[in-house]
């Protein structure tokens, strides 16, 4: 996100509950993040305009004064539907975007050609509903956006970004309480993992590789330099190992990629060839039986540290037991690991030493250490000095670029759309009882009771043209490979869509999906991709 | 916790509690002011996350606006309001009603509830038998989760009004009436076969132990001291607050719970994983021993000097075939900001390449 | 995974979904009836129909007994007046016969004990009642023979051409409650609440729709006044009702009528078709919905709660009905007989109606009037009379025996001793004696009654109709339940009389509203005026 200068939510999650205008798009938050669903179903409880833009009716939506119930991937045609509504109808906040903003004319004309009914074509959500949420948008004060990878995993997820921020800025519905744009993040850390550097594209504290100055920064801090060529994405570094080069060599940690990665197939024959692969983790997973090397980790109740959730703030993890056997915290095994490589120490003062060196190489976290959220409780980034109480929401004195910048997008066409051979739009997700890949989740048996196995809805109409009863055992293919289960027969999905969750090992899902990326982000298309259902063994 | 964005109304009335001046604000209740001044008042069904109800009693407190006692959980303050919480009526009207709720128990209230709390802090009136609660529980409930004592339940309601108000669920109600009032599902059918989100939240709101974890029960029937760690749930990003607690003998965590509504960012909720998911961590498929792969193709234990020098000497062997750029670093979400922070530093500073990506960019 | 429901936990978001929402909730009661009841297969029907969630429907209808219990086919009434008379046998004679029968609350049929409520064809109404196991074999009980100096005179014939409301009308709302002020009116209920106050706070309510509601819901044991008003005077108490739309500003009336008053329907429903015709009722939406077995209801808030269609569980008040009452409407509710004594105050004036009253208390009562009396009845007498001359109107103790005991105002008041025949029949007098007028539903008990056994019956009655909501009410009835039940099993203890006063204090100080408040009086009254009840029981001497 490079429109007001950090990826991020703008605002914190205990504003949600005071909002007055919430639009969710391309979030099932009340499966994906249940604790803020239920601030936002208080929220509409109490009387706030709750808008959900989702291809399926999730289950939010019915908490919903509004369901969009857009077409998979079409969310630039509707929202830049919305921004020429509020252009039109002079809606827009003419100060706003003349003192925080360029690039407006660049908008005007990307969406020309977006008129409410054009998107009402494209979107199947009806154009005069359309221009009734724009409009309530653009006048409620508190008026907040919050999305998740119903947005991004997308090959044109950063253009639906900027057509989201755009609205923002159009509005100036930013840099205000329970206003802006909110990703929630899909996993604990993933917010934390980006702010330190954890990216091909910034170093710790979104500072950019391609900068030479901040190289050496950090550089400097390190005592080597820091490499200049441009590195891959996790898609680009999946599609290098899928094609058997040019990496060769992989060091994974904590993730099940041969489960959560897109066209797995694929990338489990490059995997097989890699002439090293270093896993660490705390189960055997998918990928770690195919490891040169297994490291042993202590999980999160084992180890010191520190995640940052989606609103920027930076919270403890403690110790609570002990590591199993041999285990280890992955902060010790990454030291000596660094340390047998470099020859020189990484962590000598464990966790709270490596936050402060972290934390010394950036303005946004040099106010923040253990001891602080020790004493404090969590801290909400930018915090620049030690006695900065942190930032409840970003932008109170205008954006953090300067200026922001409104970026004209035009709609894509889907990377794959059904076809008479292939003809039901698949998108995959999450679900609220299991967790990515399952290696947590599907060992909980009060969890599995509830869900055990993988599972597509199909709307009630598709499920009689296909001969599928609810209960019933399909086999889901597409170009890339097949999988079978059982159909959920259900009016939550529209017709010719169908859904599945991607946790179930037996029933990847990711057999399924494309390789595509977002071009910038390198995220992964998990949206989108056209199958067939057959009864199995029918 | 800092201000959260939740909100404030000014101060413009004064109230008297215990003969103490207090600045209010309109719309508060006699509750919220005192608690804010440090005056206790004793509550079961209320949770502030929830509209007051009033209905347990146990906050009823003397107001000069009112000839009987009022609950001060729902009575709003009004300018010079006068209120007294520790007249040797409302001591009295403690008493009985702490007798009554114990009357109305199969024994001994849960160690560690409010209920057994404020029997134990203000006494209860002798002599009240003890009567049959005929309230119904849910035999067949299945869930592995929740357990539902029926015949501890005081029926304040806390747990329905959350699955109602704050969790939007409503899979939970009030049922039947009188003594023979319970807490049910519709067609009283288990947890699992209902809207029910399992997230817990009913337990976490229970005064008197009849809704407990059923990884605890044992532990909280028997008093059992546990340790309690405070952490962040390692699932999603919203990043709730929990308290791990542990078995220090068995070395296990046995029940997680939400810190308290109203100091961290989760409002004393959870959902079903962050509550109830972590049957994993002493689970027996844990890896205990790094493993290298053996000349017969297999994954065979090892030490760690073993695995880390094999590791070391993998990673560096195809750097040094074909430079740095051919080697990826897969970081993780799931880990800390230290482990990410040091992993792009292993790429970068070890081995000179900017291959680093999280497993989840977005 | 939740199906499709968002629960309704708020309560009258003014917004438009909040309204369709209020809408949709109060079908629920309605919609019991269509289904027959609380079986299989109605809950999901009926959140089908209504998007209320499961969870809450099944609560709700499980709430009120005619929902839940809907194959009973006989009902047969453990008030006191029907125990005296032989309920016990006629239960055990059907449940010998193998019929699906229970024992239930006071019916309102105290002048025809032992009175049975039979199941008719339709589920959850349309029932039918009897004396003894006869179904449709009643009397009609003996009244004051029609006189014009009485307010409402059930004797008299119906007037179905309205004359006061036209009188009203001339009047003008601020002239008709002036009126009201003037006849000192006290709400015949059984809180006795100067009605002016409730029709002055409602007028004076900020600009919008306001509701007049009539509390129908008589179930008061040994009260069935109100049910001969809506039999014999329907006419009567919907010129009421109409007269006090007018004078609040209310364009919608609502009648909550107790469910197993078949007969009082039918009266209603014609008076009302009948009084549309002649276009009394023009301007004015009345609407008649029917109770379902659950005695608190009779109290205002949670006779609300019940039209909203939820559990009927008292509200706090504030805020009072007044300000807040039907789908947070400014609400004016009023009891039946309250609202029949209004045309005669209209036409005839609120002195003249002040008037026919004795001494300090105003116009004149309803008291109904059962147990070991010669002639049962329902007798409208000057308020301020004295039990003395309740009892001889309605013949005296029958078979010439000495008086026992009396309850002077139902269940709620308790049982007061013979030496109290002087005491004043009005609010004021009977307080000052720890009991009530309430809803003037007076028992007489003769020398040979078995006083713990009546004040047991009342103590049963009070745990059988306790909504739960509090625990000084739904535990401390089944604690005074079992305190009676070791007296009358001689297993009490010295201690017991010192629990029971404590128990009865928590109660009137903790409960939330007048039934727990009254519901000790029955054994406090025991401990008070009848120490021998409890002293010849057992070895509780000296206790």
């Amino acid at each position: 996100m490079t429109t007001f200068g950090a990826g991020a939510m703008t605002n914190s999650i205990g504003e949600i509950r005071a909002a007055d205008f919430l639009m969710v798009i391309g979030s099932n938050t009340t499966e994906a993040h249940p604790v803020i669903a239920m601030e936002m179903k208080r929220a509409a409880l109490r009387g706030a305009t709750l808008v959900v833009c989702d291809p399926r009716r999730i289950w939010l939506a019915d908490f919903a004064d509004h369901h969009l119930q857009l077409a998979p991937g079409t969310d630039v045609w509707l929202l830049n539907a919305m921004a020429r509504v509020i252009i039109d109808e002079g809606l827009w906040d003419a100060d706003f975007v003349a003192r925080h903003t360029e690039g407006f004319a660049a908008v005007v004309e990307a969406v020309r050609d977006c008129t409410p009914e054009r998107a009402e074509q494209m979107t199947g959500v009806p154009a005069e509903l359309i221009r009734t949420v724009a409009r309530a948008y653009a006048t409620t004060e508190k008026a907040g956006i919050y999305y998740t990878l119903g947005i991004t995993e997308h090959t044109h997820g950063t253009d639906n970004v900027y057509a989201l921020s755009n609205l923002v800025l159009l509005t100036g519905h930013l840099g205000k309480p329970s206003a802006g744009l909110n990703p929630l993040r899909g996993q604990n850390n993933v917010q934390g993992a980006n702010d330190t550097g954890a990216s091909p594209v910034f170093l710790p504290g979104y500072q950019r590789a391609d900068d030479a100055a901040a190289r050496a920064r950090v550089g400097a801090a390190w005592g080597v330099p820091v490499p200049e060529t441009p590195g891959l994405n996790l898609n680009q570094m999946m599609k290098a190992v899928a094609a058997g080069g040019p990496v060769r060599g992989l060091f994974v940690m904590g993730e099940d990629i041969l489960v959560s990665e897109p066209d797995v197939a694929r990338l489990e024959a490059g995997v097989a060839q890699l002439e090293a692969l270093v896993v660490q983790d705390i189960f055997l997973t998918e990928t770690a039986k195919y490891a040169d090397v297994v490291l042993p980790a202590a999980c999160f109740a084992e180890k010191e540290g520190t995640f940052t959730n989606s609103e920027r703030r930076v919270q403890r993890v403690r110790r609570a037991v002990n590591a199993p056997g041999e285990a280890r915290p992955d902060w010790a095994i990454l030291a000596a690991l660094f340390e047998r490589v470099s020859g020189r120490p990484a962590a000598p003062g464990g966790p709270a030493a490596i936050y402060d060196e972290m934390a010394g190489l950036t303005d946004k976290f040099a106010g923040i250490s253990h001891a602080r959220i020790d004493a404090e409780g969590g801290l909400q980034w930018p915090c620049p000095t030690p006695d900065h109480p942190g930032t409840r929401y970003l932008h109170a004195d205008g954006p953090a670029r300067g200026k922001a910048l409104l970026v004209g997008v035009r709609p894509k066409r889907n990377h794959e759309m059904p076809d008479d051979a292939w003809p039901l739009l698949l998108t995959t997700g999450r679900t609220l009882y299991h967790y990515n890949a399952g290696t947590q989740t599907r060992r909980v048996a009060g969890v599995t009771d509830k869900q055990d196995g993988c599972f597509v809805e199909v709307c009630p109409a598709d499920a009689a043209v296909l001969g599928v009863g609810d209960g019933d055992v399909v086999r889901v293919s597409t170009r890339r490979g097949a999988i079978e289960a059982r159909a959920r027969v259900s009016s939550r999905v529209a017709r010719g869509r169908v859904w599945m969750p991607f946790h179930f090992a037996e029933a990847r899902a990711n057999l399924l999906t494309v390789d595509a990326g977002d071009a910038v982000t390198g995220t992964g298309a998990y949206k989108v991709c056209a199958c067939r259902v057959v009864r199995a063994g029918g | 916790m800092k201000d959260d964005g939740r909100g404030e109304t000014p101060r413009t009335l004064t109230v008297t509690l215990d003969g103490q001046p207090v600045a209010a604000a309109p719309g508060e209740t006699v509750l919220t002011v005192a608690r804010r001044a440090g005056v206790d008042i004793p509550t079961l069904c209320h949770d502030d996350r929830l509209a007051p109800t009033g209905a347990c009693r146990m906050c009823l407190v003397e107001s000069s606006d009112s000839r009987r006692m009022v609950p001060a959980c729902r009575h709003p303050v009004s300018d010079g309001l006068a209120v007294q919480t520790d007249t040797p009526d409302v001591q009295r009207h403690r008493r009985a009603l702490l007798a009554l709720y114990l009357a109305d128990q199969p024994g001994a209230p849960t160690p560690g509830s409010d209920l057994e709390r404020l029997a134990r802090r203000y006494g209860v009136e002798p002599g009240v038998p003890a009567v049959e609660a005929p309230r119904a529980g849910r035999p067949d409930d299945a869930n592995r989760f929740i357990a539902f004592r029926a015949d501890r339940c005081i029926l304040c309601a806390r747990c329905t009004r959350y699955c109602d108000a704050v969790a939007g669920v409503a899979a939970i109600t009030l049922a039947n009436r009188g003594a023979h009032t319970t807490i049910a599902t519709a067609g009283d059918a288990g947890l699992l076969d209902t809207s029910c989100e399992l997230c817990g939240g009913c337990v976490d709101t229970c005064p008197a132990g009849a809704l407990v974890e059923r990884s605890a029960e044992a532990a909280i029937d028997a008093g059992a001291p546990l340790e309690v760690v405070r952490s962040t749930c390692n699932y999603c990003g919203v990043g709730c607050q929990i308290d791990l607690h542990v078995d220090r003998v068995a070395n296990a965590v046995v029940r997680v719970t939400s810190p308290p509504p109203g100091t961290t960012t989760n409002d004393g909720n959870l959902c079903v994983k962050g509550r109830f998911a972590f049957g994993f961590i002493d689970h027996p498929d844990r890896l205990t021993a790094p493993l290298v792969r053996g000349a017969d193709g297999a994954l065979h234990a090892t030490d760690w000097d073993t695995a880390l020098g094999r590791a070391a000497e993998l990673l560096t062997g195809v750097s040094a075939r074909y430079g740095p750029d051919a080697l990826g670093f897969v970081s993780s979400s799931r880990c800390t900001n230290e482990e990410n922070y040091l992993v792009q530093k292993l790429a970068r500073a070890g081995f000179g390449t900017n291959n680093v990506h999280q497993c989840a960019a977005t | 995974m939740p199906d499709g429901a968002p629960p309704r936990t708020y309560h009258h978001r003014g917004d438009e979904a909040g309204r369709r929402r209020d809408a949709d909730q109060a079908r629920v009661l309605p919609l019991f009836d269509a289904h027959g009841g609380l079986r299989p297969g109605a809950v999901r029907a009926i959140q089908a129909e209504t998007g209320v969630p499961a969870a809450t429907v099944h609560g709700v209808g499980s709430f009120y007994h005619l929902i839940a219990r809907p194959d009973v086919e006989a009902r047969v009434c453990e008030g006191l007046s029907c125990r005296m008379r032989g309920a016990d046998r006629v239960l055990a004679g059907l449940r010998a016969e193998g019929r699906a029968v229970e024992g239930c609350a006071c019916l309102g049929q105290c002048d025809r004990a032992p009175a049975v409520l039979w199941a008719g064809a339709e589920a959850g109404h349309g029932f039918e009642i009897g004396t003894g196991a006869e179904p449709g074999s009643v009397a009609a009980p003996h009244l004051t023979p029609s006189s014009p100096d009485l307010a409402i005179d059930l004797a008299a014939p119906d007037d179905p051409t309205w004359p006061a409301l036209e009188a009203a009308r001339h009047l003008g709302p601020a002239g008709v409650r002036v009126e009201l002020r003037a006849a000192r009116l006290r709400g015949r209920g059984g809180a006795g609440f100067p009605a002016h106050l409730k029709w002055d706070a409602v007028a004076a309510a900020p600009p919008g729709p306001r509701v007049v509601v009539c509390n129908a819901d008589e179930g008061e044991p040994g009260t069935f006044k109100d049910r001969e008003v809506l039999v014999r005077r329907p006419h009567r108490l919907l010129e009421g009702l109409a007269i006090a739309a007018h004078a609040v500003g209310a364009d919608r009336i609502v009648i909550y009528l107790r469910g197993e008053f078949e007969g009082p329907r039918r009266a209603l429903e014609a008076a009302v078709a009948q009084a549309r015709g002649a276009g009394h009722l023009d301007g004015l939406s009345v609407e008649i919905a029917l109770g379902h077995g659950a005695y608190i209801c009779g109290e205002e808030t949670a006779l609300l709660e019940a039209l909203e269609g939820r559990r009927g569980m008292p509200r706090h008040k504030p805020p009072f009905p007044t300000e807040a009452g039907l789908f947070g409407r400014p609400t004016l509710i009023n009891n039946v007989e309250s609202l029949a004594c209004v045309p005669a105050i209209v036409q005839r004036g609120g002195a003249w109606f002040a008037g026919l009253g004795r001494g300090e208390a105003s116009g004149t009562k309803l008291f109904s009037v059962s147990g070991d009396v010669a002639r049962p009845g329902v007798y409208e007498l000057p308020l301020g009379v004295t039990f003395g001359e309740v009892l001889e109107a309605a013949g005296g103790v029958a078979g010439g025996r000495a008086l026992g005991a009396f309850s002077p105002g139902g269940a709620s008041s308790g049982l007061l001793p013979p030496d109290a025949v002087d005491v004043v029949m009005d609010f004021g007098p009977l307080a000052e004696r720890g009991s009530m007028l309430g809803s003037a539903g007076v028992v007489v008990l003769d020398e040979t009654r078995d006083l713990l056994d009546a004040a047991l019956t009342q103590a049963r009655f009070f745990r059988a109709e306790s909504c739960g909501q509090c625990a000084p009410c739904r535990i401390g009835t089944q604690v005074l339940v079992r305190l009676l039940e070791r007296a009358r099993d001689g297993e009490a203890t010295a201690a017991d009389r010192d629990t029971l006063e404590r128990v009865a204090w928590e109660m009137d100080a903790g409960s939330i509203c007048g039934l727990g408040m009254a519901a000790p009086l029955p054994a406090l009254h025991l401990v008070r005026y009848f120490p021998d009840a409890l002293r010849t029981r057992g070895p509780a001497e000296g206790g």
